[in-house]
């Protein structure tokens, strides 16, 4: 039987319809033309001008302080939140806390931003990047909770018997048991966690103060009025290159370690 | 990562947190900061540190991208900011509901460099609680390669050889704005008579275009995908670099000539200073070098003379007196706004 050449096409146009866009704007990071209608020479030009934009540095900090936050204490509630969730799943008490859980998934996020502006303003605080991560831990704590209450339900709970039965305590079954089995799940959710901070404009928008604006809000006013738009290109092909990087190296030092290799 | 590096890392992140709360990176501890909420790329960055240096302060820029999401947030109940920048419409809104704060003009002797022009149509003529910043007018541009005789004037719009090659702007007050305009009135007419009439004049141009067009028209005039542009000045002078064919023009029957205004914010804490930045943007001198940066209007007569002459002679920026004179500030249309959203709905669904 001849194989059909379906599936290559639509992986072609797949892979075409996600990839185009971000080659388009790689190519203009280096276009002497500031519109990217025409190709007008290559230039560095407009790496030159981020390096001056100081900023967008500080915005680029910003984004990357808030999203550490707000990946790694979501990861530490989500995963506690979703174990609870887990454990007691017939109760009232969770099938409530379920509820609050879903709410911050489904509530748009302009209402979640000026309501939370709002409770940043009647509690006095100065807004800054401190109320951007908690506003930004609010939504991913739900994301977190989800993908590893998903990895809870897979969970084989007669290791940790095992576990205990081979004469391991409580703190150690879980310690050494539990959280490593169940690591995929919470690294899994804090780096969706990750990049749902660095995305987010509109929740930022809002409960951002003075000088604490991050990248998608300073990107997103240059889009309407500036006269060095493909910095952005070449501040964007700079952040994939060192995502690339990243993704590299992790998959390098995986394979170097056939120990970490194995774990599921 | 052990629990010590994981300590120091945390603790490291704690202080980059604190140090962004209070706007500022801790090097800058000495002196004030003074924050402002902008527009993005909307002062020369010499200027900022020029500015920085003869104050001994900091300047923490916040940009948006438009004058009502500003305002929800501001409404929202977010401070924080000295000074904001935004379109003059949008300060009566502002100073009507309290907003903002009364300008001292004793400590802003550079007021006297302001065009007097330019205020006799302002919206805010006394500058009570705005200076203007930098204006620019909405107008028309062709590529003088492709359009036979032009003509400048809103009539353009209505050629029956560029059909389907035109863009207008997707903007209520800017395209019905024009159509008043042809017809001799004001752009912020609320007669419902003369709507009326400019309404039938836009569902005239709307019938001849290719369609409505806020962001490519900029790169599809460049590239002779169109020929008849309605846009911003400051958009077309930047594409201009790219095509030399690029006639802009402001139309003789008049347009919307749209500011920024400078203005202190109701809850800014270091009045003093802003009102010292906002005298340092109205010294000739710097007014003139950030005209050079911005590509716009700043409304500062003593300043045009320091220009270089290519600036002084580009009719974008400052279009014949006659026609500049026909020109006015999009206003607050009030309770005719709901008329005015009605007919446009007429427009776009003609």
């Amino acid at each position: 039987m001849k194989r059909s050449r379906l599936p290559l096409i639509t992986l072609l146009l797949v892979l075409g319809f996600f990839y185009l866009p971000v080659g388009y704007f790689v190519a203009n990071s280096f276009n002497a033309s500031a519109f990217g209608t025409t190709w007008e020479g290559f230039t560095w030009h407009w790496y030159a001008r981020l390096w001056e934009k100081r900023e967008l540095w500080v915005a680029c900090q910003n984004s990357l302080v808030v999203a550490a936050w707000a990946a790694g204490t979501s990861m530490v509630l989500g995963t506690l939140s979703a174990f609870a969730l887990h454990r007691w799943a017939k109760s009232r008490l969770q099938r409530a806390h379920r509820a609050l859980v879903m709410t911050p998934l489904v509530v748009p996020d302009i209402l979640m931003g000026m309501s939370l502006l709002a409770l940043f303003v009647s509690l006095g605080a100065e807004l800054g990047l401190a109320t951007i991560s908690v506003a930004h831990i609010t939504f991913c704590l739900s994301y977190v909770a989800l993908v590893v209450l998903a990895r809870l339900q897979d969970f084989d709970f007669t290791l940790l018997d095992a576990a205990r039965d081979l004469g391991a305590g409580r703190w150690t079954a879980a310690r050494r048991v539990f959280l490593p089995l169940l690591a995929p799940g919470i690294l899994a959710g804090g780096l969706l966690a990750f990049t749902l901070s660095i995305d987010d404009f509109v929740i930022t928008f809002f409960v951002s103060g003075p000088g604490s604006g991050t990248l998608p809000v300073r990107v997103y006013s240059m889009m309407k009025r500036s006269r060095d738009l493909p910095v952005i290109n070449a501040l964007s092909t700079l952040l994939l290159a060192l995502t690339f990087l990243i993704v590299f190296a992790s998959q390098y030092l995986t394979n170097r370690n056939p120990s970490a290799a194995q774990k599921p | 990562m052990n629990r010590r590096h994981f300590l120091a890392a945390a603790s490291a992140s704690a202080a980059a947190l604190a140090a962004g709360c209070k706007g500022g990176s801790p090097s800058a501890s000495s002196g004030k900061t003074l924050n402002i909420y902008t527009w993005a790329d909307y002062i020369d960055e010499e200027l900022v540190q020029r500015f920085e240096e003869e104050n001994g302060c900091r300047l923490v820029f916040d940009t948006f991208d438009s004058n009502e999401a500003m305002y929800a947030k501001l409404k929202g109940g977010a401070g924080g900011y000295d000074v904001l920048v935004p379109s003059s419409y949008m300060v009566k809104t502002l100073s009507r509901e309290g907003m903002l704060q009364k300008l001292d003009h004793a400590k802003l002797p550079n007021l006297s460099h302001v065009d007097p022009d330019h205020l006799k149509t302002a919206l805010d003529a006394p500058m009570d609680h705005s200076v203007p910043y930098m204006a620019a007018p909405t107008g028309l541009a062709y590529l003088s390669d492709k359009v036979q005789a032009p003509a400048t004037s809103w009539k353009m719009l209505d050629r029956a050889d560029l059909k389907g090659r035109i863009t207008l702007l997707d903007d209520m007050r800017e395209v019905l704005g024009g159509a008043l305009k042809t017809l001799g009135h004001s752009l912020n007419s609320t007669d419902p008579a003369q709507l009326a009439a400019a309404k039938e004049i836009a569902i005239g141009w709307k019938k001849n275009i290719a369609k409505f067009e806020n962001e490519q028209y900029k790169t599809g005039l460049a590239s002779g995908e169109f020929l008849l542009v309605h846009g911003y000045a400051g958009d077309i002078v930047q594409v201009m670099e790219e095509n030399e064919n690029i006639v802009f023009f402001v139309p003789e029957e008049g347009a919307p000539f749209s500011c920024d205004d400078l203005v202190i914010p109701a809850g800014a804490t270091n009045v003093d200073l802003a009102h010292a930045f906002i005298n340092f943007l109205t010294d000739p001198e710097v007014a003139a070098q950030n005209m050079e940066y911005i590509g716009y209007l700043a409304p500062n007569k003593d300043a045009w003379e320091k220009l270089s002459d290519e600036t002084r002679s580009n009719s974008a920026i400052f279009p014949p007196a006659e026609v500049r004179a026909k020109c006015e500030p999009l206003d607050d249309l009030g309770d005719a706004l709901a008329l005015w959203s009605q007919t446009w709905d007429e427009v776009k669904s003609a």
